[in-house]
Parts: C-alpha cells; sequence; structure tokens
C-alpha cells in the first residue's frame, strides 16, 4: 500500500516531532502504517459512509496517545494521512471539531485531484519517514 | 451476522445499566466511600478497573456501529441518538466519580488506575462526540455528501 499524506498532516507532524514530550510519534506511525495491508488499517472510527474510501480516525498509542484522521482508497491501494493530534501534553486537543473533520475531507480530496501530496517512504534504517512532495 | 439494531440494542442496554448504576453509586455519602475505600484499597482497584474496561468495551462497540454498511433506518437513527444521550448523563456521572477520587489522586493512593480511568473517560467522551459527528452532523455539513461521491469516482 502507497502511504501519502497532505500539508494539515505534515505541519502537525514537523511540529510535533520537534518536542521531546511526542518523541515516540514517528516510530508509532511507522509501527502502525508501513508495510501494511488496507485490510489491516480498515479499523478505528469510520466518519464517512462508503467502505472503498473508507475516511477513519483511529486512536494510536492506547489510552491518551495520539489520533490520526486517514483516508483509504482501496481500489487504488491507497492511504492519504490527514492530521494527526496529540491527546495529552502542551499541544494536546481532546478532539477536533466537525468543521474541521469535514473541511480536511474536502481538503483530501483536492490534493488528490492536483497531486498536491508528499509520498512518505522510510530511510534507510527505516526509523525514519521520508516526505516527497510530489509536485516537485 | 449482527444487524445495527442487534448492536445498538446492546450498547445501549450496556450504556443504560452502567449510567443507572453509577447514580445509584452516588446515593452514598462521601466519607462512607471514603471508609469503605480506605479499608479496601485492593476492592477499590479492581472496581475502577472493572469501570474502566467497561468504557472500553462501549467505545468498541460504538466503534463497530460506524462500520455497518447499511444506512440506518430512521428506527436506528434514533437508538443512536438514545446511546448518545445516555452517554453523555453516563460521563457526568463519571465525572462526579473522579471528582471525588481528588484526595486519592494527591496521595498517590491508586494513581495508575485513576489516571487510566481519566484517560478512557475522555476516550469514552470523545468516541461518543464521534458518533454523533458520523450519524447526525457530518451528513448535514456543506459538501460532504459530495466529497464521497467524488472519492469514490478518483
Amino acid at each position: 500500500m502507497k502511504l501519502f499524506c497532505i500539508d494539515p498532516f505534515k505541519k502537525e507532524f514537523d511540529k510535533l516531532s520537534g518536542k521531546k514530550s511526542y518523541k515516540d510519534l514517528e516510530s508509532e506511525l511507522i509501527g502502525y502504517f508501513f508495510n501494511k495491508e488496507a485490510s489491516d488499517l480498515n479499523t478505528g472510527s469510520l466518519l464517512n459512509n462508503n467502505h472503498e474510501t473508507p475516511y477513519i480516525k483511529k486512536r494510536l498509542s492506547g489510552r491518551g496517545g495520539y489520533r490520526i484522521y486517514y483516508l483509504l482508497l482501496i481500489k487504488n491501494d491507497g492511504l492519504y494521512l490527514m492530521f494527526v493530534h496529540p491527546k495529552t501534553g502542551s499541544e494536546g486537543a481532546s478532539n477536533t471539531s466537525n468543521e474541521y473533520k469535514a473541511h480536511l475531507y474536502k481538503e483530501v480530496l483536492r490534493c488528490i485531484k492536483e497531486n498536491d501530496l508528499y509520498e512518505l517512504s522510510l530511510s534507510e534504517s527505516g526509523k525514519k519517514i521520508v516526505f516527497k512532495h510530489l509536485g516537485d | 451476522m449482527e444487524t445495527i439494531e442487534q448492536i445498538l440494542e446492546t450498547t445501549y442496554r450496556t450504556v443504560r445499566e452502567f449510567s443507572y448504576n453509577e447514580k445509584k453509586s452516588l446515593q452514598v455519602s462521601e466519607e462512607e466511600r471514603i471508609n469503605e475505600m480506605l479499608d479496601a484499597i485492593n476492592d477499590f482497584k479492581k472496581n475502577l478497573s472493572d469501570r474502566t474496561s467497561k468504557m472500553t468495551e462501549i467505545i468498541d462497540l460504538m466503534e463497530r456501529v460506524t462500520w455497518v454498511k447499511k444506512d440506518p433506518s430512521e428506527e436506528s437513527l434514533m437508538m443512536i441518538n438514545d446511546v448518545i444521550s445516555s452517554s453523555k448523563d453516563l460521563r457526568s456521572s463519571l465525572i462526579r466519580l473522579y471528582i471525588s477520587f481528588e484526595d486519592y489522586r494527591k496521595k498517590g493512593i491508586v494513581k495508575e488506575e485513576i489516571k487510566a480511568f481519566k484517560h478512557t473517560i475522555d476516550d469514552f467522551t470523545e468516541m461518543y462526540e464521534d458518533l454523533e459527528a458520523k450519524f447526525f452532523f457530518l451528513p448535514k455539513m456543506p459538501d460532504f455528501q459530495e466529497t464521497t461521491r467524488q472519492l469514490s469516482l478518483v
């Protein structure tokens, strides 16, 4: 499965990765999303009503931890990370608003249509996520 | 295969019973409760862990509700609304219970269990908010349904 993300995800990832209290985010993402099949990632809360293009909110890292919003395009074998936020700590949030959930959904559609996406891969060590913007 | 009505019935029954029992337990005076808990720290830990597990069970049930393929009927939507209302009521009781643990938290008694209990209340709150978002708010957001339609064409 190919992994992509949109700008709101990358911005949050960059911000959180620079903070000591969220240093486990990258390894959590690698462990959960990389080298997986779509069927492994069809879990969490389904926010839309289409099982072929599920818009999913996933709780990562148990209690507290992180919330990841992503879209799966099953027929294209693609996963699109849309947003991440921690539940606790200085950047923690209890939830996102419904307006923002809807905004992200529209935004991922725009990004897919315009190819305004980052493709994600792993570094040689397998411990770092490498982002490559497709438009560049 | 379970129908959405069956899952909702189970979810509603679980929330309803749990909510009722929490309200009943709040009728015991705080002093009595504190004395009882000091007398039996282990029982307290177990009770707390049981409540946390019950909330986790409800969260899992609610997540399953979001994945049911068939569009919910009017009756199912009413049941979902009942589940959400009872969950809000339950949350109030659980938060009152959590606040009553203030002394324990300050003294570091069963600290980890209390922390897990609070985190799970937060997860539970988030889950019923998302259930409400999925069935009642997001479908009415401008362009949400249209985005779903367009994504299926990508």
